[in-house]
């Protein structure tokens, strides 16, 4: 090996018992879980929400999670996108569409001006569909490669990118003030 | 700005804890785990005699699968030594002391190794949650995933050593039991861990 490799062994797959299976779920995809549901929604509870409402789900259908790292990580995210898109359906259209833009920026990047952004970014990602924001947060926050995206929701890299377009223009028409493209 | 810069700037793991504390994770387990053992119950199936031929016709099918399949899984000469050994934190009776890489720590090996290159069915790179870094997910054959049962079985609290060419590469503390298959997260470029799952098989 070119430099000294150092890894850990994680138990995956044990045993038959169902609850003791679901703890080596939990224990092995929750941060990863975490972190996508945060950039989901807009509270940390609702996050915590999110994400033990998913592994509820698996908790209740434990037959119905497959087998194997990857394959048990793909259903968990596609299942908690498909329960945060059930929420968001849930939530009302006005509340969706606050219009961020008629928040004003400031050429200063003071931290009160930074602030501003951020509420807008997140009032115009609350606007995207959640299957396109949780491609637009791991693609453009997490760093996650197209293909890897296309991967674990078990779409192609052509829908995947679609997304990434079809988000990128929604998000330029309401954060044009502050990305100088359009007003 | 571009967009993606906004976004970067504006994601909230930047600007606050970016995991759950240990009490919310512990709560939130708890509640998972509970609803577990209240969904297993006693679910019982009743097979009626008009359910048993499909059942028999599926098994066979199945087996014939099975071998059809069997000559993608051969294995061949392994490129990467692979091992997993029982080891202690303390030394003692016919244990052999090594040197954990990429850290001063020295454990203690068993002599007979649990697992290794022969009783792996199959080895594949899979991401980790950290962009450009990979974990290598092991799935052991029937036989090796036995031994792994029963090997892990007694050893909860105590180091596993797993070891690549030679090299100790990782002694976590054994937590629970492992079966049918493992993963192997460190902190490994993609080629890195392409080496590992092409060579183990």
């Amino acid at each position: 090996m070119d430099r000294e490799c150092v890894a850990a062994i994680v138990p995956i797959n044990i045993g038959r018992d169902p609850v003791e299976r679901l703890a080596s779920l939990f224990d092995l995809h929750y941060d990863r879980l975490y972190r996508l549901s945060r950039r989901l929604v807009s509270s940390t509870d609702d996050a915590l929400d999110l994400v033990q409402e998913t592994f509820l789900k698996a908790a209740r259908r434990p037959n119905s999670v497959p087998r194997g790292f990857a394959d048990e990580e793909a259903w968990l995210v596609r299942v908690l996108i498909n329960t945060a898109r059930d929420q968001w359906r849930k939530t009302s259209v006005r509340t969706r569409t606050d219009n961020p833009g008629s928040l004003s920026a400031t050429e200063t990047r003071s931290p009160e001006a930074a602030l501003i952004a951020r509420t807008a970014v997140w009032a115009a990602l609350d606007s995207l569909p959640p299957r396109r924001r949780a491609i637009t947060v791991m693609y453009e926050m997490d760093g996650v490669a197209v293909s890897a995206i296309a991967s674990l929701l078990g779409i192609s890299a052509i829908t995947v990118r679609w997304h990434l377009s079809k988000a990128r223009r929604a998000l330029a028409q309401t954060l044009g003030v502050y990305t100088g493209e359009k007003q | 700005m571009k967009i993606g810069e906004l976004l970067r700037e504006a994601d909230p793991l930047q600007h606050e804890e970016p995991y759950p504390s240990a009490d919310q994770r512990k709560a939130s387990r708890q509640v998972v785990l509970k609803t577990a053992s209240n969904a297993m119950g006693p679910a019982r199936i009743t097979l009626r005699p008009a359910m048993i031929y499909p059942a028999v016709l599926a098994l066979l099918v199945a087996a014939i699968l099975a071998r059809a399949w069997s000559p993608s899984v051969v294995k061949v000469q392994a490129a990467v030594s692979f091992e997993i050994r029982l080891a202690e934190d303390a030394p003692g009776p016919g244990l052999r002391a090594a040197k954990v890489s990429g850290s001063d720590r020295t454990i203690y090996l068993h002599d007979q190794a649990v697992v290794s290159n022969s009783d792996i069915e199959s080895a594949r790179v899979v991401q980790s949650p950290a962009p450009s870094r990979y974990y290598v997910e092991v799935k052991f054959d029937r036989r090796g995933a036995e031994k792994m049962l029963r090997g892990t079985r007694g050893h909860m609290d105590r180091p596993l050593a797993m070891v690549i060419d030679g090299k100790v590469v990782g002694a976590p503390t054994l937590r629970s039991t492992i079966g049918g298959s493992a993963l192997i997260t460190g902190d490994f470029t993609k080629a890195e861990a392409e080496r590992i799952a092409n060579g183990i098989r």
